[in-house]
This record gives C-alpha cells, structure tokens and sequence, in this order.
C-alpha cells in the first residue's frame, strides 16, 4: 500500500496533467455554497437594454425554496462572466467549481440575427455541457408599429410577448427556453423567470444530492481530480485502503453538494467525517479539500455579512466611484461589527440567552419578508416541478424562524471556531502544496484565507496568507503574474497596510513593462505606479507632498521617475513634463548637485516636447493631476514691494494739513505704534500704488544650477483688483544674486494682493507663491492699497537746468531744476511750464509752496508767484498745458553793520581838512560828547584862537555847495581805510506743487513734485557807513551815505530824482541824500503804540525805556527805508537794480535830527525874523535885541529844559572858538532853566547882546531836556501801581513817567545864526 | 552575514540605512519600507500588556531572497536587519545578538550632546561599527 501511493505520488511529480490555466482571484469562502451560472452577453450590440437586462439578471442571487419534506432552503448563485472549460474538470474535486447554468443576453433586429444569438448560445452550450444543468436565453426584439404597440398595451403583456414569438422563430436546434421581449419593454417578469431558472437548477442539484447519497457504500466509484487518473491505473480498486478512499471522496463530494444545496450543518457532519476517512488513508489533497470546506461552512454561519461585502464591492466597482478614504470607513465598521459578532457567537455558544434567539428571529423575519413575495411566486410558478403546497404552508414560511439547527438560535457543536478557521486554512494550503498540479486550488485558498482574516480583523494572518502566496511555484503568464499582484495589493490596502500595498503595485507595475515583454502595457504601469503614491508617502499635490514629508527620499524619486518613464513611453508629454517639475518641487532638496542639474536637463527636455502650465491635467479616466510649480528655480532671497517714484508718490491732502498742526502729543504716538504693529500683523504695504501707473516689485534671484537659467515671461501674480503685470526676461548666472524688477500695472482701485511671481524656465510655467516658499520669512502675501488715477505732469522751466544736486531735504521729489545769477538787487522772472501728460485726467487741484534754505520772510520777499492767475487756468484738460511765472527778486542787505559812532571817533580826529558836511558831524558828536571833557582838558581852552580863525575861513560863499564840490576829490581819502568785502550768497529753494484731478482728488489724494531752484547772489552795492546832517531847512535833513561798488564794472547811481553818479570797479563814494524829516503824526502814533505795549507789559514787570527807543528808532529807519531808493546800473549792460536802507541803524542823536523837533523855534535879531541863511549886521559896540519864543508842538509836557545861549567862532578848518569873554557880552541870562512847558505852551526869553570887536560870529541856540530828577521815577511806579487811579490820570501819568525815562535830548536851531560885526 | 541594517525614526522616517551589496540598496529600501506595515502592526498588539511586551519583533516577512527581522526600542524607534534567506545556518538567537549588539551601538551614537533627535545618524563611529556588525565580524 506504501508502494502505492509512493508511485502515485511520483506520477504527480512528473507533471503531464495540466494544471488549472490561471486562478478565480474574486472567489471567496462563501463561493462554495453558490451555484455557478455563467451570465453572457451574445451578439454585436451592447445597448443600455442589455446592461439593464444584466443588473435585473444578477439581482437575483439568493431564492428560498421549500424542499420535498416541506424544509425551506436557502439557495445562493453566483453569476460570473467568464469562466474557463478546464475549471469544469476539478467539479468533481469541489462541486463549486462546476458550471451548473447558463444565461445568455442578446439583441436582435432581424430573424438572421436571432439564428445568430441562437447559434452563440448553443455553442456555449455544447462548451460546457457536460457539467451544465439548465440554461436561459434573453433575446430583445424590435419594437412594434406605434398602432399596434398602442393596442399592446391594452392587452396582457403575455399576448405581446407571444406576438413577439409569433413574428420570429428560433432554428430547429435551438432547444433552450427562450424569453423575448421589446427593446423598450421593463422586463418586470424578468425576475421572477431568472428565479423559476435558479429554481431548476436547485431541483436537479437536489436530485443529484439524493442519488449520491442513496449509493450504497460498496459501489461507489472513485472520485478524481484531473491529474489523479493516470495514479490509480492499474491499481486494486478493491483493496481496503483505496474502498476507504472511495468512500471519504463520495463523503467529500455530497458534502460540497449539501453546502450548496443549503444544508449546512448536514455538510459540516459530513465535513468532518470525509475529513477522518481520508487523513487514515494519507488521501493529503482531498484532506486539505475537506479542511477548505469546513472552512467555508463555518464562515457561512459566523460571517453571513460577507455576501453583503460583495455585492457592495460590485456596485462599487460598477459605478467606479471607490476611492481609499471611503473604502476605509466601511472597513472599519464591517470589522467592528464582526468583532462584535464574533463575541456574540462565542456567548451564544456559551450560554443559551433568550433574548438573542428573539433578536435574530426578528433579523430573519424581516428578511423572509423581504423575499415572501419572491417565494411566493417561485411557489407558484414551479408547482408542476414540487408537491402541491396548501395556502397555510406559505403563511407558515412567512412566520417560521431560521431552519435547521438554528430555530434554537444556537450554532452548530461541530462548527470552527473563528481562530481555528484560520488554522484549518493554514493546515490545507500546506496539503495543497504537496502537489504541484494544486497550486492554483493552493493559492486560490491563501486568498479566501485572507478574506477571512480580513473579515476578523486580523493583519498579521492576512499578510502571512498573503506573503505566502508569493512562494506558489505556479507556471503562470505575465499577465496572471500582475492579476496576483494586484490582487494582493487590494487585500493589502484592505487592511491598512499601504507600504505593502504600494510595494506589490510597483511590482505589478514592472511586470507590465518588463524586458522582454512582447507588449508593454505602459497605461497600466503608469495607473499601477500611480496607485502606489499612497505607501510612500506621495500623492498628486506637490504641496501637501512637501508638507508631510517623512523621509524615504530615495525610494521616492525612484517612484517618480518610474513613472515619468511610463508617462513618456504613453506619449503624455505633459504628463511627463508635469510629473518632472512634480519631481524638481518636491525633491529639490533631498538631491545632489549633480542630481538637480540632470533632473533638470531633462526637464528641458521633456519640456521641449510639450510645456509644463500651471493648470490641473485631467486624464483620460478622469483622474486629475494638480498643477506642479519650480517654486525654487529659481531661488528667490528677497522680493521687496516699491513705492511709486517720489514725485509720483500719492499723498493725502488732508492727512498733510494735519500733518501741520504744531502740537503734537504723546497718545497719538501709541496709537501710531499700535496701528503700525497691526499693519505689520496684516502684511499691509503702508505706501499706495496709483491706479493705471506703472509700479515695481523687486525680487532677489539665485540661480542654484550650475548652467545659465533662462527665465522668460516673469510676472507678478495678484490677487483681487485686476492687475495687468509685464512679462520680465532675463538670464541668471550660476550661483549669483541677481536683482529683477517686475512691473505691473493697477487697472481698478481697491486691494491689491501680492502673492508671488510666475516664471517661465526650462520649458515650465510655474506660479511661485510666497507662502509656499519654504526656508523664508516671507509672509503668505502683500496687500497694497491702489487709490483712483492721479493726473501726471511734466514740468519745464525757461531757465537752464543745474547738474548740482540739492542738499535739501525732500530731494528726491525734484523733477527738474533751475539755475539763475543775480546781482543784488536785481529783478529777473523764471516762467514754469506745466504739462499735463494724462491722456484723461483732467488737473483739477494745484497748489504750490516754496522752500529755501533762507528764512521764510525773506524767501517770500526774493520769490512771489501769483496764485490767483494759476487758480483761473484750472482746470488744466488732458495734454494742456498752464504756465506759472515766479517773479524772483534778489532781496539782500545792502547796509554795513558797522556803528557808525565808532567810525566818526576814529575819522574825526585826524581829519581836520573834512568839508563842511563832515564837520557839521563831528561837531554833533564831539560837541555832545565834548560836554564834560571840556570842563576836564585845558587842551581846549588854548585852542580857542584857531576856532576863532576857522569860523572866519568860511564865512562866504553856500557851505554846502562847496562841500559837495570838494566831497569827490576827497572821496578816496574820506572812506574807511578798509571795506570788508562781500561774499557771494547761494539760496537753494524748491517750488513745490501738490496737483490732483479725478476720482483721487474725490478721495483726498494728491501728488507732489518739485522744481529745484539755484540762485546765486553776487554783490552790487554796499552801504559801508552812513550819517544824519541837519540841512538848511528845518523840515529836511541830510542822509550821507558811503556806497561802494562791489560789482567788477562801472555803476551808474541814482541816489536821488535828480543827480547821479558814477563809481568805478571796486571803489566808494560819499553820498548826501536830502531827506524830508519824519512827521509828528507818525511820532504820535508810535508813542501810542508804545503805550499799549506798555499796557500789556506791565504784566511781564518789564521796562518801557528801550522798547520806546527800539520804537523810535524803527521808526525813523522805516521812514528812511521808504524815501530812499538808490537806483543802480551797470553801464554798458541792462543790469540793473534796487538798493534798499532797510536795517539801517540809527544812534540817539541821529533819532533827534530825523524826527521833527517838538519844539517852533521863533528868533528875532534887532526887531527882525531870523529867516535861514539871512545876513545879520550889526555895529561895535551896539545893543542889539535877541528875543527867542518856544512852544511845545508835541502831545506831551516837556519837563527840566534848558535854554542856552552860546556864541561861537568858526575858522573853517574844524576849530571852533568858544571862548568870548572879551568879545561878546549878553545882558541877561544865557542859561535859563524852564521846568515845565506844556503842550502848545510858548515861552519867551529876550536878552541883549554887545560886540566888541568887528568880525563875523554864530550863535549857537538849543534846549536840552536832562533826565536829572530821577527821583520822581519810584513815585510815578508807585501812582501807576495806584489802583484808585482814573484811565485818563494814569495815561497822563505814563506819559509822564516815559517821557523822564528817557534819554537826554538836544533839540537846536538849525542853521546857527550867522551875525556879522562891522565897523561904523 | 547581513544585507541591510536600517534605524527608523518613531515618525517612520530612516534614519540610517546601510546595506552590503549598493547595486540592491533601492531595493532592499523598498524591502524596509515595506516591512514597517508588520512592525506598526506588532507594536499594536503589544499595546494592552505593555510588561510583556518584548523588543524583539522577530521575523517580519520573507521573500524568496531574503529574511526581514525586526525589533523596536521602548523610543519607538525601530531596527530592520535583511538576512540572505540562503543562510539557513544563521538562528534566530544569531538575529536576537545583531540586535542586541545594534541596540547598544545606537544609544551610543544618541548619547552625542550635539545629536538632535529625529535628524540622520551620521556619526562616523557608528557607521564603522555596523559595517562591522554586517559582515559579522563585531
């Protein structure tokens, strides 16, 4: 016996049966207890009709039907496709295997087309006819004429299908039932036939259960799998071992029979016993058969749910709407409920629990439900076939619980126990694998192991099944090769392991496209390779791809590359493309040098074929490839948002008005720190950009390629309004920062949002994002505010352009410059031409100020622009122009501020050969000053004989005359020994103009520009020192004036209407210019002025005293500045000017002589009016009357006055002789003191004068008010401080109290008088 | 003795990876990663008794060329050892010893003050060792 199955064994090895050609990869556990029925569609046509037809077929795939005793069974069927005949030979081995029916579907137009799908039908038939029990035939037929199929459809539906058989026959060998309908028909009847057919064919399964198991236990044959008939030839048949065996096989088959035909428990019981027959023998295939099938009927009771599994997966894969995530939720409940079954079975075994029993008869009550009418029907239809049943029979399966053994709600005792299953499958794949020629049962059973497995929720068993099936020595094909393979990775993603999954889809992946393969099936490598992103950590969108990056680089752009491989065997040139800038995004960083410049070369090349764009590649199968960008080629260091040009730059009008307020306090600089950290949270550009201008952003580039870069069509990319941006091209050099500038312009107003650049290299569009731009602080984007269109201008002036820049501050908002050199003095006019560039904008709002390194009174004397002529041009229309004229006037002090005092003290004493003029000023400040020095030096007293001399040197001919004859020979001599020189003056000045138009003027923005002014002022005319004279009448004085010429050229002066005088180069001269005296109006309303001023100091506790002279003194020299101007021009040119006395300083003494005095002189000589200039005679020796009359013209009292008398000689060489003791005699006082004279109160003084000696003599009359009684100054404080004080008492009392203050005055009578003593 | 030795990161990220043969190194990178399915899947089941869980994972899959043994340190981070399947003479007390052996080569390499956990093992120390350990000769 040994010997026996030794030699079977080693005819198995020798391989001369074949083998099952490939394995049934979608069969499962629960397969085996489904009849097989092969579902066919025959003819050309596959119309929408059939695939309905197919969906109403396959529907039905479980019947109930009600045995011969009466028991309901539960039949299942199984509809596949295909199936090959050699599947048919292992019947025998497992029933499940055999094709029991056939279901054919067609269409047909003509009878020749019927014959035709009758034809196809019975070949099928005559193919798998030795297994084959039944089989149906569905033929759809065209529609009737409209009349009749109107008529049909008043009629049963039978007659119509009848008509249909009517019109057409089936050939005379067609011997299948054959149901016929219209192509439009619903088919409702379709159902209930395809159930009549599955109800046949249980009946003929049934009777072949029974004859098998009537068959008596010494007659059996032998049962064989297809490569065991050559093992037992010539064997004895009879012997104790092989009857056992016979007996175990026949066991093994009714049970398969049973499993089909509903009888589970009946199977397991058989199960078991075919399982002990045949392990005594060592019968290892059929042992493992039997462990298989115990399997399967275990499963069938613990995992019923499966089946819904599967016909959730068809639909699935019918609508081909799966996809992983969806696929995962069902996972995971399915395996939670089965867990939770699984603990339910395990209690149920355990403890009989009443309430579980009720649960599950409710379960299957509803599903008896369900299926009543089905049975019903099926009832009705196959009564020829069964026993005749009684109405209450069907009401009795409506209500019966679950048949068999559980109406208890218990399992079977013998059934497996969830954790054996898997042991028993383990047990028969390793029976399998003893025999070669099983490898495909072998690796079909690793399959339905792991189903299982799956189905419990346990990894670990499914990958060993899995893994396993990979050692099967099975002779397969390249195709079956990557069936498996995908077949595997499905089990393997079922179960959450994505890394194995993605490994087997790369390697079905391969397969497709090995070398040596007659035809490459790149499309299903590339769907493969593309399916195994998940397990490396991959998918479509670059951007997540970065961001959950979690190593395997390596593995990773191997992947990529493969299926860029792939991609460009298909001809997918964008594809290829696409998933080469996939590889660069993503992977930059994770590659050598080397490897980046090689990845892109072939970019380049890829590319060539067909450019990348920044758009989502949909496929053919509707799979949708995102768009993939070179964010980082290049490599951007810094992108910096500009802000327009200065003088294009938008302000606020009113934001600067503001702006100008003088206060300042600190709150607000808190709120403007707080407002600048929320705009540096929002990523908010504090600048404006303008609509329609043109605007800038900067952006730092590195090339990281060892090549050149080209980069073309560079823009910005934006957000929000529309922006229209120019393309940028521009050629990176290896490694080097390169700085680009792209432009673009704002088309609406609104916010603008800056999100990156888009670029054009190595044949790729990309969009790169800031916030995709890794490594950088950049932030995700910059939002610039765009303000409505500003109006542009072009500025022009007729004057020439400076290349100078300006040291001013707010230089950059100067867009042109002007340059002009002018004499001091001089006028000159500078026109501005304002063009207004805008092609719509009108300039509606124009305004200018002026700057200046000078001071702002002084600016607004040199430059002056009239505003109201601009504002009557406006508005300027588009491409006009308007014309703005500075007048400029070079303003500048002509007068030295040298003292003058100091300068007559040194000229004075030296001089003695001055003219008259010159003496008349020493004689003012020496005799005031000679006051008390006279009473001290004894020089003077021996000098009185030269005085005497002088005074008669001049006494003919006008003394003013031959002053001014004299004055130009001397002229050189006069002047100061040095005149310091003038530098030139250079003023920087900007014009300054804010103009707006448009919808930005509405807003409240304005643009700012400048002209840059040079001016350059050369020195003309200098006052180097200047005196007040008295003149011959009492309502002029004279101005003497030093003028010298600072100019390189001959100047012609007018100093008055009158007379002129040239002055050469670089030379002076001395001018008198005679000037009416200031008024005693303007002397009133000056001291009025000084009161109020006092009024409103006396708050501050300051003195009066100087502030009524600094008063005064202004006052004269305004009154000096505005009677005198000297006319200058430079001879031979049209240069010419003004110089003005503005600042010109006055002493004390100059005060007294330029204001009119306060005190009428009258003086008479003998009886006779002293008139000027009148020739007074008198005799030796005579009496003569000299009466003198004074009256206060001015507004106030005059207190402490002096009047004295002198008389005098003088020599006219500066002696003047004082001392006349013996010459002259007064009768009378010359010295009398009046203390008080009121206002418009005259005095009078008369006393006689006696000469003793002939010879001409003057007489010297003044008054002089000393400020001796300054004792009564605390008084007049402390009545002004008297609160009980009258207004008009306290004005009269300050009048009072400022006129003591004040300085000494000397008020004389001009011209002296002039008395000639003759002889009688 | 062994074709590739790995150290992954608890975020299942290599951390090293060093194999004998660089013609198969791509290879043998898809074998690990392939491998950290079983690993994840017994460092699971170890959840519920964490006092018997053992480091050693033993053998995680098979091929035809190859063995793939792996072990996981209380860290989380894993080793990964591909044996010759050919070396029918190496035990599996042989396997536990590499492991042993790299587990102390690796705490190591991570005692450097300046190693960063997460980042690569670049130590040259350790790479020497495991090249030794490889060719079985430590």
């Amino acid at each position: 016996m040994r010997a026996a199955v030794g030699l079977m064994l080693s005819h198995g090895a020798g391989g001369m049966e074949p083998a099952l050609s490939r394995p049934d990869y979608e069969q499962s556990a629960l397969h085996h207890s489904c009849l097989l029925v092969l579902l066919r569609g025959v003819g050309p046509s596959r119309a929408r009709v059939l695939q309905r037809a197919f969906e109403k077929v396959r529907r039905v795939n479980h019947i109930r039907v009600n045995d011969s005793s009466g028991h309901p069974r539960s039949i299942w069927i199984r509809f596949v496709h295909d199936h090959p005949v050699e599947h048919n030979d292992w019947g025998d081995f497992q029933t499940h295997r055999r094709l029991l029916g056939l279901v054919t579907i067609g269409k047909f137009d003509s009878q020749i087309e019927l014959n035709e799908l009758c034809r196809q039908h019975e070949s099928l038939k005559v193919r798998y006819g030795s297994t084959l029990y039944e089989s149906r035939a569905i033929f759809f037929g065209p529609d009737e004429q409209p009349l009749e199929t109107i008529g049909e459809v008043l009629g049963p539906p039978a007659a119509g299908g009848r008509r249909l058989q009517d019109e057409f026959t089936t050939p005379s060998n067609f011997k299948a039932q054959a149901f016929f309908y219209r192509e439009q028909d619903s088919c409702a009847d379709l159902e209930s036939r395809i159930g009549d057919f599955a109800s046949a064919l249980f009946w003929v399964l049934e009777s072949r259960r029974l004859e098998r198991s009537r068959e008596k236990a010494d007659k059996v044959s032998l049962l064989l799998a297809p490569f065991e008939k050559r093992d037992f030839v010539g064997l004895d048949m009879e012997s104790r071992n092989n009857r056992k065996r016979c007996v175990g096989r026949v066991m093994k088959n009714l049970a398969d029979l049973s499993l089909q035909a509903g009888l589970v428990d009946d199977a397991l019981s058989l199960y078991h016993n075919a399982n002990e027959t045949l392990r005594s023998v060592g019968d290892s295939l059929w042992v493992g058969a039997t462990e298989e099938g115990l399997c399967a009927a275990s499963a069938m009771l613990l995992y019923p749910q499966m089946r819904e599994t599967e016909t959730l997966h068809r639909n699935s894969s019918l609508q081909e709407a799966g996809t992983s995530p969806l696929k995962n939720t069902p996972e995971k409940w399915r395996a939670s409920d089965a867990t939770k079954k699984i603990s339910a079975s395990d209690a149920t075994a355990n403890n009989v629990d009443s309430n579980q029993p009720q649960q599950r008869v409710t379960s299957n009550s509803s599903s008896c439900s369900s299926v009543s009418s089905l049975v019903t029907t099926a009832t009705n239809s196959s009564a020829s076939d069964t026993p005749t049943t009684s109405s209450s029979s069907t009401s009795t399966i409506s209500a019966a619980p679950i048949p068999g053994h559980q109406r208890n709600g218990d399992l079977p005792g013998n059934i497996l126990k969830a954790e054996e299953i898997s042991n028993y499958y383990r047990k028969a794949i390793i029976n399998y694998s003893k025999y070669r020629h099983a490898a495909t049962i072998e690796t079909e059973a690793a399959l339905k192991a792991s189903r299982i497995c799956i189905e419990q929720n346990r990894p670990l068993d499914v990958a060993m099944f899995l893994q396993n099936i990979l050692y099967i020595n099975l002779s397969m094909s390249e195709a079956e090769r990557v069936k498996r393979f995908e077949v595997i990775t499905d089990l393997y993603q079922q179960i959450g392991y994505q890394r194995k999954a993605a490994f087997f889809q790369r390697l079905a992946a391969l397969k497709h496209v090995q070398q040596g393969s007659q035809a490459p099936d790149w499309n299903q490598s590339y769907r493969l390779m593309l399916g195994s992103f998940t397990g490396y950590r991959l998918c479509l969108d670059p951007l997540e791809v970065i961001e959950n990056a979690a190593g395997w680089p390596a593995l990773q752009i191997d992947l990529v590359q493969t299926l860029i491989t792939a991609a460009r065997r298909l001809g997918h040139s964008a594809l290829a493309t696409r998933h080469m800038t996939f590889l660069l995004q993503t992977q930059w960083d994770n590659m050598s040098p080397t490897e980046q410049s090689e990845m892109a070369v072939q970019l380049q090349n890829l590319s060539a074929q067909c450019e990348g764009s920044p758009v989502p590649l949909v496929l053919e199968n509707g799979t949708v490839i995102p768009p993939a960008n070179l964010t980082d080629l290049p490599y951007c260091i810094d992108l910096q948002v500009k802000d327009l040009p200065a003088h294009l730059r938008p302000q606020r009008i009113k934001v600067a008005k503001a702006d100008s307020g003088p206060f300042l306090f600190t709150p607000i600089h808190f709120n403007s720190v707080d407002r600048r950290d929320k705009k540096k949270d929002k990523n908010k550009i504090a600048f404006q950009w303008v609509q329609n201008d043109l605007s800038e952003v900067t952006v730092r580039l590195r090339n990281p390629l060892p090549f050149e870069l080209p980069v073309t069509d560079m823009r910005l990319l934006t957000n929000g309004v529309v922006f229209e941006s120019l393309p940028q091209t521009l050629v990176l050099q290896p490694h080097v920062p390169t700085y680009v500038a792209l432009h673009g312009t704002p088309i609406e107003t609104g916010q603008l949002d800056l999100q990156g650049y888009s670029t054009h290299t190595l044949g790729v569009k990309s969009n790169c994002r800031l916030k995709h731009m890794r490594g950088r602080s950049f932030p995700p984007n910059y939002v610039v505010d765009v303000i409505p269109a500003l109006p542009r201008i072009s500025v022009k002036t007729s004057l020439p352009q400076t290349a100078t820049f300006s040291n001013m501050n707010s230089a950059d908002i100067v867009v042109t410059s002007a340059s002009l050199t002018l004499y001091n003095g001089e006028s000159s006019s500078c026109t501005i031409t304002i063009t207004n560039e805008s092609a719509t904008l009108p300039l509606e709002h124009l305004e200018f100020s002026i700057n200046s390194n000078v001071e702002q009174e002084l600016q607004q004397k040199i430059f002056r622009i009239d505003e109201e002529a601009i504002k009557a041009h406006l508005p300027v229309p588009p491409q006009g122009t308007i014309e703005i004229i500075v007048d400029v006037f070079a303003e500048a002090d002509f007068v030295c501020p040298q003292p003058p005092a100091s300068l007559h003290s040194a000229a004075a004493p030296g001089d003695y050969g001055a003219s008259s003029l010159t003496h008349y000023s020493s004689v003012s400040t020496s005799g005031h000053a000679s006051l008390p020095s006279r009473v001290g030096s004894p020089h003077h007293r021996r000098n009185e004989p030269q005085n005497s001399s002088f005074r008669s040197t001049i006494s003919g001919g006008p003394p003013s005359l031959a002053a001014l004859t004299l004055h130009p020979g001397g002229g050189g001599g006069v002047g100061p020994s040095s005149l310091g020189s003038q530098y030139n003056q250079h003023i920087e000045a900007q014009v300054r103009f804010k103009y707006s138009g448009g919808d930005a003027l509405t807003a409240g923005y304005c643009r700012q520009c400048a002209v840059s002014f040079n001016l350059e002022l050369l020195p003309s005319v200098q006052i180097t020192s200047w005196d007040v004279l008295p003149a011959e009448v009492a309502s002029q004085f004279y101005l003497v004036l030093d003028i010298s010429n600072l100019t390189a050229q001959e100047m012609s002066l007018n100093y008055t209407d009158t007379k002129n005088i040239l002055i050469e180069a670089k030379e002076s001269c001395r001018v008198p210019i005679p000037v009416d005296r200031c008024s005693l109006e303007k002397v009133v309303a000056a001291r009025a002025a000084e009161v109020a001023e006092n009024l409103e100091r006396e708050l501050c506790f300051r003195t009066q005293l100087l502030s009524f002279n600094d008063a005064l003194s202004k006052l004269c020299s305004i009154h000096i500045a505005e009677r005198v101007k000297i006319k200058w021009l430079l001879t031979g040119t049209d240069i010419q000017g003004i110089a003005s006395l503005r600042g010109i300083v006055l002493s004390q003494s100059m005060v007294d002589l330029t204001a009119v005095s306060p005190l009428e002189w009258a003086i008479s000589f003998q009886d006779t009016l002293v008139q000027p200039h009148n020739e007074i005679v008198c005799t030796v020796g005579q009496r003569s009357l000299l009466s003198i009359q004074l009256a206060n013209q001015s507004l106030q009292p005059l207190r402490n006055l002096v009047l004295s008398i002198k008389f005098y000689q003088d020599y006219l060489n500066g002696m003047e002789n004082y001392n006349l003791e013996t010459r002259v005699a007064i009768s009378g006082p010359n010295r009398i003191a009046i203390p008080l004279l009121e206002k418009q109160e005259q005095k009078e003084h008369t006393c006689s004068v006696i000469f003793f000696t002939p010879g001409r003599f003057k007489a010297s009359i003044e008054c002089t008010s000393n400020p001796q009684k300054q004792s009564e100054q605390p008084s007049s404080l402390l009545t002004r401080s008297c609160p009980a004080e009258a207004e008009s008492v306290g004005q009269s009392v300050m009048f009072s109290s400022s006129y003591d203050e004040q300085q000494a005055h000397v008020w004389k009578f001009i011209p002296p008088i002039e008395v000639t003593v003759v002889e009688q | 003795m062994a074709f590739c030795i790995a150290v992954i990161g608890k975020d299942n990220a290599p951390l090293y990876l060093t194999t004998s043969d660089m013609e198969q190194e791509l290879e043998l990178q898809y074998h690990v990663n392939a491998a950290l399915d079983v690993v994840e899947e017994k460092c699971l089941i170890g959840k519920g008794a964490p006092e018997s869980k053992e480091l050693y994972l033993g053998l995680l899959y098979s091929t035809e060329n190859h063995k793939i043994y792996g072990f996981v340190t209380n860290t989380r981070v894993k080793f990964i050892v591909v044996i010759d399947s050919s070396n029918v003479a190496l035990r599996e007390n042989e396997v536990r010893a590499i492991f042993r052996n790299l587990h102390l080569l690796y705490t190591d390499a991570i005692c450097n003050p300046f190693y960063i956990p997460g980042e690569s093992l670049t130590s040259k120390k350790f790479d020497r060792a495991v090249q030794k350990l490889m060719s079985g000769t430590a």
